[in-house]
């Protein structure tokens, strides 16, 4: 008594008693190890198993149920095994090779292609067949018999220092087309894909669901959203309470995906989706598909691509790899027309070696200045990122946390990465030759509308931060002192602060940014406007308007009235700050000051250089009014450093220097 | 020296002209080769065939075309390009040079061309026992 179990071979269902099923299996194993190492080894393989398929048939047509054992004994007899070919191989290879070819390529003026022994030995190529770049990674992983995905990864993550390799490699290195030497890869799956199939790939591969890998890269963005949307209700809040948009996190993410999407190959073919999930769940999914239709499949498949055939036959080869193992592997085949590329390539490398040379001439010249290109855009990056750093204390000033500071750095990211990316991307699947996908496009043009969006939302939220202006006033009245000159100094800080001025490079003008308190507790401002005006009676005033900026009138208000700056009287020597100061939680909203001393008729004052710290400050609208407001609105013009008598209703200079002196 | 290793030496030297000559007579799948060669006398495994075909197509000297198949998958039926033509044409002359000279060199005969030529046409089931 014996199972009989039904499978699909070639498009056909066939009724097959599993002992002769194993049999076949174990077959047509033997015979893809035999043909693997020879050009079109499947081809051969797809061929041998339509026959096959043809003789199973027939069989069928005679009445019989089901294909036996000695059926599949029968037609292997007539195929032949491996061991029974091997001989006749190696001397169909002598005869093919010396005798008639050699001749007919003389007079046909092709390149005399002999028997390369060389190629027994494992050589480094370059991959024509599975390329990104140049096929150099391809070429690498062939030769240590890994996955390329593996060895693409290594080179992105060395890029610096494996670029040079990787130019050298190329231009050394002769193109070659190889054939997958592991079983197993990494693809990406086009019938279970999100965005470019990367999940589904990596699911394919450790044979798992597409939700886990889908969920690992989402989860960091999803966490944060989480943490950024502040719903009180919504209880897991506190959990995500600070989190806010981790822009290292979420980026390296993308840009990871990014990366995968373009090193990983698109399992496209049926044998790449064989060797991405496995042969047994393939056949599954073969199975589910197919079997229902043969008819419509087959006619499908006939359009003259033979890789692309239904290769349901390597049911027969899945299965137990102690069996595989066991057979001893058959004897290698020769390759004849293997060696079809090679031969061309050295026979070129002979033929005309002045062209080759002028060749990889133009190779060097165009990579010597890649690699230029690659340097001096890395050290551009490096330098932006320095500054950025530099700019990162600046941030806070201006963009409140959570959603301003999402919108800023989506914003960035959007407008910024998703050109570079699409170049690179471009880049990338011309070098490919890869057919052009709008999808890819449309996305990317998308994203980076959306960044404008965000960047012009983000822009209305900070300007609107300067909408509304209010100011707070102060005057403070001198004490009498004896002498009738007032002398006006100023307080130097007393301890350090972060400053960013003058850290920015030739052209830049950040004296009118605020400075940090050491404790970065407040902010420090030498936007001050100090004037002069005429007193009321006869005691020196001093009055300073506060300014500030907000969104609100009330906070604004209140901001202005936030100032620290402290003045120091002794006798007739008053100090004034070298800042104004004001808390940090502010942030920058064009904090001013103006600071008005107020003279008595026939008295003096003199204002010391060092007060020539002081930025010159445009009122806001409200400080004007406030100006205005007062009765005796009339400043003076003065200079540092000189001694002023204020009469007649004028301020004049007491020494009067003449231009004769 | 072995001996099957000796004929199967002659054998293969001429399988590429047995069957480029069946499929110049005739467009011919694998499966009509193989019928035609067993006919001949000669024995030829499948594994071997395709292959060759293989070899073959890949050096432009064969080309194929699909056809339906009521019997199962459909079928390449191989034809000969115009490379291959030539290619027919260089196999023939040699193997006409070189039965002939065998012929002579065995016969020990250098005289009577026309005995030679007779032999000729029986060369193929000479080989083959």
């Amino acid at each position: 008594m014996k199972k009989v179990i039904n499978i699909n071979f070639q498009g056909q269902v066939i009724a097959i008693e599993e002992t002769a099923y194993e049999l076949l299996k174990q077959y047509i194993d033997s015979l893809k190890k035999y043909f693997s190492r020879e050009e079109g080894g499947e081809e051969i393989v797809n061929d041998i198993e339509n026959r096959i398929a043809e003789l199973f048939g027939n069989r069928l047509k005679l009445g019989i149920n089901c294909i036996t054992d000695e059926d599949v004994q029968s037609i292997i007899s007539s195929i032949g095994r491996p061991e029974d070919f091997d001989t006749e191989y190696q001397e169909s290879v002598y005869a093919y090779g010396e005798t008639p070819f050699e001749q007919f390529a003389s007079t046909s003026e092709q390149p005399k292609s002999e028997p390369d022994g060389s190629e027994r030995r494992q050589t480094l190529y370059r991959n024509a067949n599975d390329k990104i770049i140049a096929g150099v990674c391809s070429g690498l992983a062939h030769y240590f018999k890994i996955d390329p995905v593996w060895m693409r990864i290594v080179f992105v993550v060395l890029f610096s220092v494996l670029f040079w390799v990787y130019l050298i490699l190329w231009i050394v290195l002769k193109p070659k087309a190889l054939e997958t030497n592991v079983a197993r890869r990494l693809y990406r799956n086009p019938n279970d894909r999100f965005l470019g199939g990367v999940c589904g790939g990596i699911a394919a591969y450790f044979k798992i669901d597409t939700w886990i890998p889908r969920l690992l890269f989402a989860a960091p963005l999803f966490l944060n959203l989480m943490g950024m949307i502040s719903i009180p209700f919504f209880p897991w809040n506190r959990f995500f309470d600070n989190v806010d948009f981790n822009w290292n996190i979420n980026m390296s993410v993308v840009v990871i995906y990014a990366v995968l999407w373009v090193i990983i190959p698109r399992a496209t073919t049926v044998k790449q989706k064989l060797e991405m999930m496995g042969e047994e769940e393939y056949i599954k999914s073969i199975r589910e598909t197919v079997s229902d239709n043969v008819a419509s499949v087959k006619s499908k498949t006939d359009d003259g691509d033979n890789y692309t055939k239904p290769y349901a036959a390597t049911a027969a080869v899945a299965g137990d790899p102690e069996k595989v193992s066991l057979d001893a592997m058959p004897p290698e085949p020769p390759r004849f027309h293997a060696a079809k590329a090679s031969a061309n390539a050295t026979a070129g490398s002979g033929n005309t070696g002045c062209l080759n040379a002028l060749g990889i001439l133009f190779k060097i010249i165009f990579f010597a200045f890649a690699g230029i290109f690659a340097v001096v855009t890395t050290g551009m990056m490096i330098a932006f990122l320095v500054a950025g750093t530099k700019f990162v204390p600046l941030k806070s000033l201006f963009i409140d946390q959570g959603y301003e500071n999402t919108l800023l750095w989506l914003s960035a990211g959007l407008l910024f990465a998703v050109p570079i990316i699409s170049i690179i991307v471009w880049i990338v699947r011309r070098s490919m030759k890869a057919k052009s996908r709008p999808v890819i496009g449309v996305v990317s043009i998308i994203l980076w509308v959306v960044g404008i969006f965000s960047a012009t939302m983000l822009g209305f939220k900070v300007a609107e931060k300067f909408s509304v202006e209010s100011s707070a006033e102060n005057v403070q009245a001198l004490s009498a002192f004896s002498g009738d000159k007032l002398y006006v100094d100023m307080a130097v800080y007393p301890s350090d602060y972060y400053s960013f001025s003058r850290n920015f490079g030739p052209g830049s003008d950040l004296d009118n940014f605020p400075y940090y308190t050491i404790n970065e507790d407040s902010l420090l401002f030498s936007n001050i406007k100090l004037q002069i005006v005429q007193s009321q009676d006869s005691l020196y005033y001093v009055r300073t308007i506060s300014s500030s900026s907000e969104r609100d009138l009330k906070i604004a208000r209140k901001n202005a009235g936030e100032f620290t700056y402290p003045l120091q009287q002794q006798d007739s020597l008053l100090f004034l700050p070298e800042f104004f100061s004001a808390p940090i939680s502010q942030g920058f909203r064009l904090q001013g000051m103006i600071v008005e001393i107020a003279v008595p008729l026939g008295k003096k004052i003199e204002i010391d250089e060092r007060l020539d710290d002081y930025d010159n400050f445009t009122s806001n609208s409200s400080v004007r009014r406030k100006l205005k407001k007062s009765r005796n609105n009339k400043t003076f013009d003065w200079d540092y450093g000189e001694e002023y008598i204020l009469e007649n209703g004028g301020l004049n200079k007491t020494v009067i220097l003449t231009d004769s002196i | 020296m072995n001996i099957e290793n000796t004929q199967s030496q002659m054998r293969k030297g001429v399988l590429e002209y047995c069957i480029l000559a069946i499929i110049r007579r005739n467009e011919a799948y694998p499966g009509d080769i193989i019928d035609e060669m067993k006919n001949a006398g000669l024995q030829l495994l499948e594994g071997t065939l395709y292959p060759l075909l293989n070899r073959l197509k890949n050096a432009e000297i064969l080309t194929y075309r699909w056809v339906e198949s009521t019997s199962g998958p459909p079928r390449k039926y191989f034809i000969l390009t115009e490379k291959g033509e030539k290619f027919y044409d260089l196999l023939e002359s040699t193997w006409i040079e070189l039965s002939t000279g065998v012929n002579v060199v065995v016969n020990g005969n250098y005289s009577k061309e026309d005995t030679v030529v007779n032999d000729n046409l029986n060369e193929p089931n000479t080989t083959e026992q």
